[in-house]
């Protein structure tokens, strides 16, 4: 009895000698998770806390589970070996309308040296340099569909030729281009603020902002023990926590737009709707050229969503002015068909053309069209233009009056 | 191609009205706006129209521009209706408050404040400042 108490002790501190090294190297003890809260009202503050090995480097996966939004790219990068333009469209309907990694609060020098590199940063790059690539899972298991495209085809409208489906390695790095260019900024994709303590325990101060996706999100802890370096490879020794869910609520006027992927609250769309088409109205131009370039600055929208739901709009303002005109027979049918079938075509292209810019290209295009716009404006204000102008509306005026008599003894 | 007005006859070239109405649609169907501003110096300018003629006909002409872009807009998926219902009775409003206000100011004052408007807005897209 005697002998046995204490052999087993020994026995016991052996078998851990043997076990513990070995069980380091394979898997690490899985992190643990909790959250102070379960439901945030459009974003708010949230504490993510845990227990990992000692030692080991979180991350913190965040994405929206319920919302997904489309995301695609057209990639027509000329490709620096073999000096051909792939032409590539690539598509995806399963992006989650939230992705977000948080990293070690340590890697905050990092993140703000990528913020610094202004948009033409790397995603894939960051993700390395933070050692964040090891937490990034949700979005490297989205199906993306690739088409080989032309530009003659894209411009009719065709995708191109559907391309076999591509392997787990193709679809990760595509995946993150898409995810960039879907949340565009370093400072929506990632965040430092993972502190731990010597023991492994560790707090995240996370903030999800307002407008985004109600519904249910998803968080997920991913502990890294270790990094071997063989050659060019990395083995990366990591255990990753249980899934924790909470919710976003939000309510009416704010609303989540399903095509953004966020949510906004309308009354700001409808004063800055109402605003700028008064104003639209007294400088003689149309709302949009004002509307669409402050949408896109003000509010999280994509390019392609503002100028498909800011044309519509105008349709209407158009179709009125119309049947005003025709009443009093001031419109020449003859030649406004003619230049308008021209303007058929144009319009079959264009809004093709909003798909495969980016929203920064769209941005400073907009940008040109305005000053050409500001030069027009000006152009109308100088004495040359107005004393011609005068003569001209002294004309349309009276010929708008022998109109509107004759539609008047018509009837 | 001649074209008749109110008993006056206009020489049109249409290969300048056509092929300058084509890329402005391009661009404001791709932008997403009407083009108006566009199409009336064209109109007045590169074709040598009298201002009578081209505000209803140019109105006539980016119309089916307008119309063919939502469509194309609408089939490519980037119409949100939610956001739509939330700017279309804005817009219907402003168009019936903006006409109220403009008899009351000079279209020259109003140009003039547009213009530097425009301004700073084209440059602070283009990253300017």
């Amino acid at each position: 009895m005697n002998i046995k108490f204490r052999v087993l002790p020994i026995l016991a501190l052996a078998m851990a000698m043997l076990f513990v090294p070995q069980a380091r190297a394979e898997q690490p003890v899985a992190p643990t998770i909790n959250m102070d809260k379960t439901t945030l009202n459009n974003g708010g503050d949230f504490v993510i806390s845990g227990q990992a090995p000692a030692g080991s480097q979180v991350y913190i996966e965040l994405y929206a589970v319920e919302k997904k939004v489309r995301s695609n790219r057209f990639d027509r990068k000329k490709d620096p070996k073999t000096g051909k333009i792939p032409y590539k469209f690539y598509i995806t309907k399963e992006m989650p309308a939230f992705y977000k990694i948080i990293v070690p609060v340590e890697m905050a020098g990092a993140l703000d040296k990528a913020k610094a590199a202004g948009s033409g940063w790397k995603y894939s790059e960051v993700l390395k340099e933070v050692g964040a690539d090891a937490a990034y899972s949700v979005p490297a298991k989205i199906q993306i569909d690739n088409y080989q495209a032309t530009i003659m085809a894209s411009i009719i409208g065709s995708r191109g030729t559907l391309l076999p489906e591509m392997d787990e390695k193709a679809t990760k790095s595509e995946s993150m281009k898409l995810v960039k260019g879907q949340f565009r900024s370093v400072g929506n994709l990632l965040a430092a603020a993972v502190e731990t303590a010597p023991d492994g325990s560790y707090t995240a101060k996370v903030r999800l902002r307002t407008g985004l996706a109600p519904g249910e999100y998803n968080a997920r802890v991913t502990a890294v023990t270790e990094r071997i370096k063989e050659g060019d490879k990395e083995i990366i020794n990591k255990a990753s926590s249980e899934l924790i869910s909470f919710d976003n609520k939000i309510a009416f006027p704010t609303v989540y737009l399903k095509n953004a992927g966020t949510s906004i609250n309308l009354i700001w769309p409808f004063l800055l709707a109402m605003v700028v088409t008064i104003f639209g109205v007294l400088m003689g131009a149309g709302g949009g050229f004002i509307l669409n370039p402050l949408l896109v600055m003000f509010f999280p929208l994509p390019h392609t969503i503002v100028a498909g739901t800011v044309m519509p709009t105008v349709l209407f303002a158009q179709g009125t002015g119309i049947a005003n005109y025709s009443k009093i027979k001031f419109i020449n049918w003859k030649l406004g068909i003619g230049i308008g079938s021209a303007m058929l075509l144009g319009g079959f292209i264009g809004p093709k053309l909003t798909e495969m810019i980016t929203l920064a290209q769209f941005k400073s295009a907009f940008g040109w069209i305005l000053l050409v716009l500001a030069a027009l404006m000006f152009w109308q204000t100088t004495p040359g233009y107005l004393s011609k102008n005068k003569k001209e509306q002294a004309i349309l005026k009276e010929f708008k009056k022998r109109a509107e008599e004759t539609a008047k003894a018509k009837q | 191609m001649k074209v008749d007005f109110w008993g006056q006859e206009f020489e049109v070239n249409m290969w300048v009205g056509c092929i300058g109405g084509f890329f402005i649609a391009i661009m404001s169907s791709m932008f997403g706006f009407g083009g108006g501003p566009f199409m009336v110096p064209l109109m007045t300018l590169a074709l040598r129209l009298p201002m009578y003629i081209v505000v209803g006909s140019s109105l006539l002409a980016i119309f089916f521009n307008t119309a063919m872009g939502t469509a194309r807009h609408m089939q490519f998926g980037n119409f949100d209706l939610i956001l739509f219902l939330a700017m279309f009775p804005a817009a219907i409003i402003g168009g019936y408050v903006g006409p109220q206000i403009a008899k009351r100011l000079s279209p020259q004052i109003v140009k003039r404040v547009a213009c530097v408007g425009l301004v700073i807005l084209g440059t602070k897209l283009l990253g300017l400042f």
